[in-house]
């Protein structure tokens, strides 16, 4: 398999950014800027994907790159995956890359009326939508209000009859402003719109964010904390493949496959509910711990129920020839593609990205439990599918793992209440977990007084929602739009947040 | 107005659970006792009032993704709210009722308001989860906090996010307060004559 940095380091551009030179064999995860007495500092997370023995800082790499006056060199030059991040940046801080290249708007909503705020002081000048259409194409407009119960977005379907030759997004619609929102508050407040940021990958990003804070604080989670922490983010990941089925299902018109994707996912939500009470997981985790163990009892008794459902719906699509044939070529992101724009999670490894943070940068129970990965290489929604099918097996023989794990060293149990009578630190530190969707980053700054200054949230579908044009775009008509949605099945919320 | 009780903010929202001892089938005959009486009083209600078809449209307007879930859920074989007669609509002008979810974001307006205009009247909205309640984020420049400061709304489902049974007791209340909404109305034409005949385009309640 190739690596998303072999791929760039190929193309062998370098770089003006001295500090910002990846290197050899690392993958840009995030930049996003912080404001420090009115100093615009931009941070770059360096990701060293590496099926190895964890190494110190996980395998990531926090780089800080101070901004002189209000430019500074673009990143975006040398490597693409940047582009979206100098977007927010400028957007929120008023910095940009040197050089007349335009940015476009990305989150904050352009309704003149309101003065919307910034994370930083200056406010930028100039911002513009980024499309234009002309010519014998039309643009054909979709949202922000869709189809029923579909998160607001707008679509911009660019056509000349049928095939799709452009498609452009507008995410901002949904902005909360999340991460201004959690300046000043407490961590323990802090987690509650952690988790609220991207509801369907609550688990992974408060997980994410709890050991952010964890390792500014020293604090380390007791054994079963991890343990129910893994088991909870093995059920999210569940729940949120059978969701995908079920939208592939819809999106092809096939109403029994949707039907019985449904009846899984309905399943799976119930049995969270039972096992920790939510349906969603929310209110799970706890800082340096978890609020509740998982009710093993019920947990043993409802996953076979559940893993039956499962297997039963995916065996029924994968023998469905005018299923797959829809899916086949349809929506396809190139490996190259998916290395040049950063991609994480299943559609990075339905794009022969082999990458997994639970593989890769070993945390909390992963460190005893191997994950095996897989990937495909075509790149396509069926890619895509067979992906989700082979994570959704390793994550029902995971959740066997862990509770057999859990029943091992039943000392443990009980002493898995959060610790929150630690000492308060001030510092930064980076978390990390992999979501349903792939890969989720945290980066919280702490003052001493357990608040937080400034506090980075990178769900996984602020990486994956800038191939979905790309993959749009290839050779496909109207109809394809929901099936592609469906099988990248990120959320509006996560990016906008 | 009503407000449902019964469910909190935070941390709801399992279906009712039978004892710990036995975990397999009670826990889900139980939640899907309730879903199903729940279902034959909004049914009939349904049925009743609106000749077997009552016509939803939802808006999300900043909302986590999970309650989109969950309203999502409604139509799945487990609650499958079509055999009620009550159907999603894509198209605002045939809806009767607006579910909306969400934060209220303020960049959410133009579409809410022109949403909320499209809808023919009587009309009613149901406000779903604890965003809209204004449980979950205060009234700042990008959101206005809750529901009520934008829109009348008529029907609050708590929870985050509100469980599907929990959604279906919603619109049960809701289906009760578009009846009194529609009796009330002056079209209305009650089967007695008055002044010697119906009031113009006056159609009969049943
Ligand atoms: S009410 Fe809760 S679940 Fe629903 S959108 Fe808001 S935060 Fe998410």
């Amino acid at each position: 398999m190739t690596s998303h940095a072999d791929l760039r380091n190929r193309a062998g551009v370098g770089n003006a950014f001295p500090a910002s030179q990846p290197r050899e064999g690392e993958r840009l995860a995030d930049l996003f800027g912080t404001s420090e007495d009115s100093e615009v500092l931009l941070r770059a997370i360096y990701a060293e994907d590496r099926v190895a023995v964890p190494s110190e800082g996980g395998g990531y790499r926090v780089v800080e790159l101070p901004v002189e006056g209000d430019r500074y060199p673009g990143i975006s030059d040398s490597d693409p995956a940047a582009f979206v991040e100098e977007c927010e940046i400028y957007e929120q801080f008023g910095v940009r890359p040197r050089g007349a290249k335009p940015l476009n708007r990305l989150l904050v909503p352009p309704h003149g009326e309101y003065r919307f705020p910034h994370l930083g002081s200056p406010a930028p000048k100039e911002l513009r939508a980024p499309h234009y259409v002309a010519g014998p194409a039309l643009e054909f407009p979709v949202g922000p209000v869709r189809g029923v119960a579909q998160e607001s977005l707008y679509i911009g379907l660019v056509t000349s009859g049928e095939e799709v030759i452009d498609l452009y997004l507008l995410l901002w619609h949904k902005h909360r402003g999340i991460e201004r929102r959690l300046e000043g508050l407490p961590v323990e407040k802090a987690l509650f719109f952690v988790e609220r940021a991207e509801g369907l990958s609550a688990v992974a990003n408060s997980w994410a964010f709890c050991r952010a804070v964890e390792s500014v604080l020293g604090w380390t989670p007791p054994p079963a904390a991890e343990n129910a922490r893994a088991i909870a983010l093995e059920l999210e990941r569940l729940y949120n493949h059978a969701a995908a089925v079920a939208a592939l299902g819809q999106a092809t018109g096939l109403s029994v496959g949707q039907a019985q994707g449904e009846i899984a996912l309905e399943q799976l939500l119930r049995l969270n509910a039972a096992v920790f009470g939510h349906r969603y997981l929310f209110g799970v985790l706890a800082l340096g711990g978890v609020a509740r163990l998982p009710d093993m009892d019920a947990l043993r008794a409802l996953l076979p129920r559940a893993r039956e459902e499962l297997a039963h719906v995916l065996e029924a699509l994968f023998s469905t020839n005018s299923f797959l044939d829809r899916l086949e070529a349809a929506g396809v992101v190139a490996p190259e593609v998916a290395a040049r724009l950063g991609l994480v999670g299943p559609v990075a490894r339905a794009s022969a990205a082999d990458l997994d943070t639970r593989r890769d940068h070993p945390f909390g129970a992963y460190r005893d439990h191997r994950v095996d990965v897989p990937t495909r290489p075509a790149g396509d929604v069926l890619a895509r599918m067979e992906v989700m099918d082979a994570e959704t097996r390793e994550s029902l023989r995971l959740v066997e793992e862990l509770v057999a794990a859990g029943d091992e060293a039943p000392e443990a149990k009980g002493s898995a209440a959060a610790q929150s009578s630690g000492t308060l630190r001030a510092g930064s530190a980076l978390g990390w977990c992999e979501s349903s969707r792939g890969e989720v980053l945290a980066w919280v700054d702490l003052d001493g007084n357990g608040r937080v200054r400034r506090a980075r949230l990178r769900p996984a579908s602020v990486r994956n929602w800038r191939a979905f044009d790309d993959a749009a775009r290839s050779r496909n008509v109207f109809t394809d739009v929901p099936i592609i949605e469906a099988s990248f099945w990120l959320t509006v919320a996560g990016f906008a947040r | 107005m009503s407000r449902l009780g019964g469910h909190q903010a935070e941390g709801d929202l399992a279906p009712p659970r039978a004892s710990r001892q036995d975990h397999s089938a009670p826990l889900e005959r139980d939640a899907q006792q309730d879903v199903d009486a729940l279902s034959a009083r909004l049914g009939s209600d349904v049925r009743s009032m609106f000749s077997r078809s009552l016509h939803i449209r939802t808006v999300d307007t900043g909302s986590c993704a999970a309650c989109e879930s969950e309203v999502r859920l409604l139509v799945a074989p487990h609650y499958d709210l079509h055999r009620l007669g009550l159907f999603f609509t894509p198209s605002p002008r045939h809806a009767d009722l607006l579910l909306v979810t969400g934060a209220v974001t303020r960049a959410m307006d133009g579409a809410l308001a022109k949403t909320y205009a499209a809808m023919p009247d009587p009309k009613v909205v149901v406000a779903v989860g604890a965003c809209p309640l204004g449980g979950v984020y205060s009234e700042d420049a990008m959101v206005h906090g809750d529901l009520e400061s934008v829109l009348p709304v008529d029907v609050f489902v708590p929870g985050c996010p509100p469980s599907p049974l929990a959604l279906l007791h919603g619109l049960l209340v809701a289906a009760g307060r578009l009846k009194e909404k529609v009796e009330a109305s002056d079209f209305c034409f009650r089967g007695e004559l008055l002044d010697g005949g119906a009031p113009e385009g006056g159609v009969p309640l049943r």
